[in-house]
């Protein structure tokens, strides 16, 4: 059939698939919504809990926290789970399966990231919402094509880095260890779950290597009411790009279709 | 359901095949033909070298050295239409356990150019009333016609059955091979390759018996046990009315005693029979436990394939 169909079949049954597993669901769905609860609970207080973002705009605390834990939820849904699911389907055999059919290998990579994307967005809507809702979170309609942005490139980049990792996992359990406490120690290093201005110095600068600290700070300056102009900056857009385009191309030369460990 | 592959038509063809990982050669110089329409029985004991063939004319595996081509194709450069005359149910299942069997026969349809419909072939491998039950709660033999759907949804010309009645109960096989027979009265070519020698008796055409890389024996399945010079035997048992003597005058071959069992090896079973049972009918005897064995692939696999003592 045609490769559009060859695509849709394969993301819509890797929806399903992962409406499926608990695991998705408990550690990238509930786990990001739990965390937007607690951080607006536990840290915001009455009066002045604004904090300055590094690049000077200041930002309410209910909106930084939202932004960082949405920049988390698209690792989580992005990064983590391409690596996971990946890694699992190389070693049970199953794209081994699919290279012994005349499915183009570029719409399997198309369909992931499908599934990845959707959840990604779905995840940045929900939680936006319970944000805008719950805890006033304002969603500034100047800089809102400019968070839209940062969504999507920020997808791009962590879907890219995930499948890379995925080539140098040897199995299901090595992907879903290192992948989340990855994304839960960048996380730390992009402030957020700190205020940036609360970390120090060093743990920001080298933060600052990392896409997740671009991207969170793209989506904090954005929902910021204080952001000037389009809320768009050269240097988050620009890493996110090098790292999106570093991460296709390990992918792309460390792919392997074929178990990595030998089966009885 | 078109493209049916012409009589004359060369299905696979192999000369010279060698397969080397490293210091050790898998694979030593095989040659076999395999024509369009044909049940091509691959066998041979486990590390002779079997997954390794079928993996380079699958096109999963690079060879070595020799001529491999599949429908006038080198497999080692498989391309998207060769890809859609060609079926391959591989040795394990590797189907998700998330996915309904009607979810993973779709999926896999959908990469052929003209499938069969995904109902139908649900039906064929038996699993009808398994259509919405999820593939991590099959059993063994279920897993196993899913595995087998898959391979055949997209309608190929020549199909790779690896072992495909593994973990089966005796029914469960008649409806394999009831369904392999359907094949190929498409049309369709199977190369199969089993452990169970019946299997490959019943089903298959011509066999190739493979051992430490090599072929020891092929050829017309009924016809190997001739072509290698295996005899028929004629079994029975004394039971007084008759003397050992008496049989040994009579018939042509030599005869081999065990207690009151004897058994004849013979060239020519119809005149040896014809005169033991005249011979046990002018004595008034009776031949207990009578039997006529052809020379099975049974015997000839074990013969062929047994380690030599070092």
């Amino acid at each position: 059939m045609s490769d559009r169909v060859i695509v849709l079949t394969q993301a819509r049954l890797a929806i399903k698939v992962a409406l499926r597993t608990p695991r998705t669901i408990i550690f990238t769905v509930a786990f990001p919504l739990v965390f937007l609860v607690l951080f607006n609970s536990i840290f915001v207080n009455g009066g002045d809990n604004s904090t300055t973002l590094p690049n000077d705009i200041k930002i309410s605390a209910q909106a930084y926290f939202t932004a960082g834990i949405i920049a988390y939820a698209v690792a989580l849904s992005t990064f983590t789970t391409l690596a996971v699911s990946l890694t699992t389907q190389r070693e049970n055999g199953q794209l081994k399966r699919y290279r012994g059919t005349p499915m183009p290998p570029w719409t399997f990579i198309a369909a992931q990231m499908a599934r990845a994307t959707v959840q990604a967005l779905f995840m940045t809507a929900l939680l936006l919402a319970v944000g805008a809702i719950a805890y006033g979170v304002p969603i500034p309609s100047s800089t809102f094509p400019a968070f839209v942005l940062y969504v999507v490139l920020g997808t791009a980049t962590l879907c890219s880095l995930g499948i890379a990792l995925s080539a140098f996992t040897p199995n299901a359990d090595a992907a879903s260890t290192i992948a989340p406490f990855t994304v839960v120690m960048l996380a730390f290093f992009s402030g957020i779950w700190i205020p940036v201005d609360q970390l120090p110095q060093w743990l920001e600068t080298v933060g600052k290597i990392f896409p997740l600290y671009h991207l969170a700070l793209g989506l904090q300056t954005t929902l910021s009411p204080n952001a000037t102009g389009s809320g768009l900056d050269a240097e988050n857009v620009l890493i996110l790009a090098i790292w999106a385009i570093a991460g296709a191309r390990i992918a792309s030369r460390r792919f392997r279709w074929e178990p990595q460990t030998a089966r009885a | 359901m078109g493209n049916v592959p012409r009589v004359s038509e060369t299905a696979i063809s192999v000369s010279g095949l060698r397969k080397s990982y490293g210091e050790h050669e898998a694979v030593r110089g095989v040659d076999f033909e395999v024509a369009a329409g044909e049940v091509f029985g691959f066998l041979g004991p486990n590390g002779a070298g079997k997954t390794t063939t079928i993996e380079i004319l699958e096109g999963y595996r690079e060879r070595s050295g020799g001529e491999v081509s599949v429908f006038g194709v080198d497999p080692g450069k498989p391309t998207r239409a060769w890809r859609n005359r060609v079926g391959l149910v591989l040795q394990e299942c590797e189907l998700d356990p998330l996915w309904t069997v009607r979810e993973a026969i779709s999926l896999f349809a959908c990469f052929y150019e003209k499938p069969r419909p995904v109902e139908e072939t649900i039906e064929l491998v038996g699993l009808g009333d398994k259509r919405d039950a999820r593939v991590g709660t099959l059993s063994g033999g279920q897993k196993r016609r899913a595995d087998v759907a898959i391979g055949i949804v997209g309608d190929p010309d020549l199909i790779f059955l690896d072992e495909p009645t593994t973990g089966f109960d005796p029914t469960a096989r008649r409806d394999a091979w009831n369904m392999i027979e359907g094949l190929k009265a498409l049309g369709k070519t199977v190369f199969l390759t089993t452990h169970y020698m019946d299997e490959a008796q019943h089903l298959a055409d011509r066999v190739a018996i493979l051992r430490d890389g090599k072929i020891v024996a092929q050829g017309r399945t009924e016809e190997l046990g001739e072509s290698l010079g295996r005899r028929t035997v004629i079994g029975f048992a004394l039971n007084g009315g008759l003397g050992v003597e008496d049989v040994r005058t009579r018939v042509s071959a030599p005869l081999t005693i065990a207690g009151n069992a004897v058994e004849i090896e013979t060239d020519q079973p119809q005149q040896d029979l014809y005169r033991l049972l005249g011979l046990a009918e002018e004595r008034g005897a009776a031949l207990d436990d009578l039997e006529v064995r052809r020379p099975n692939l049974e015997d000839i696999f074990l013969e062929l394939t047994r380690e030599e003592p070092k």
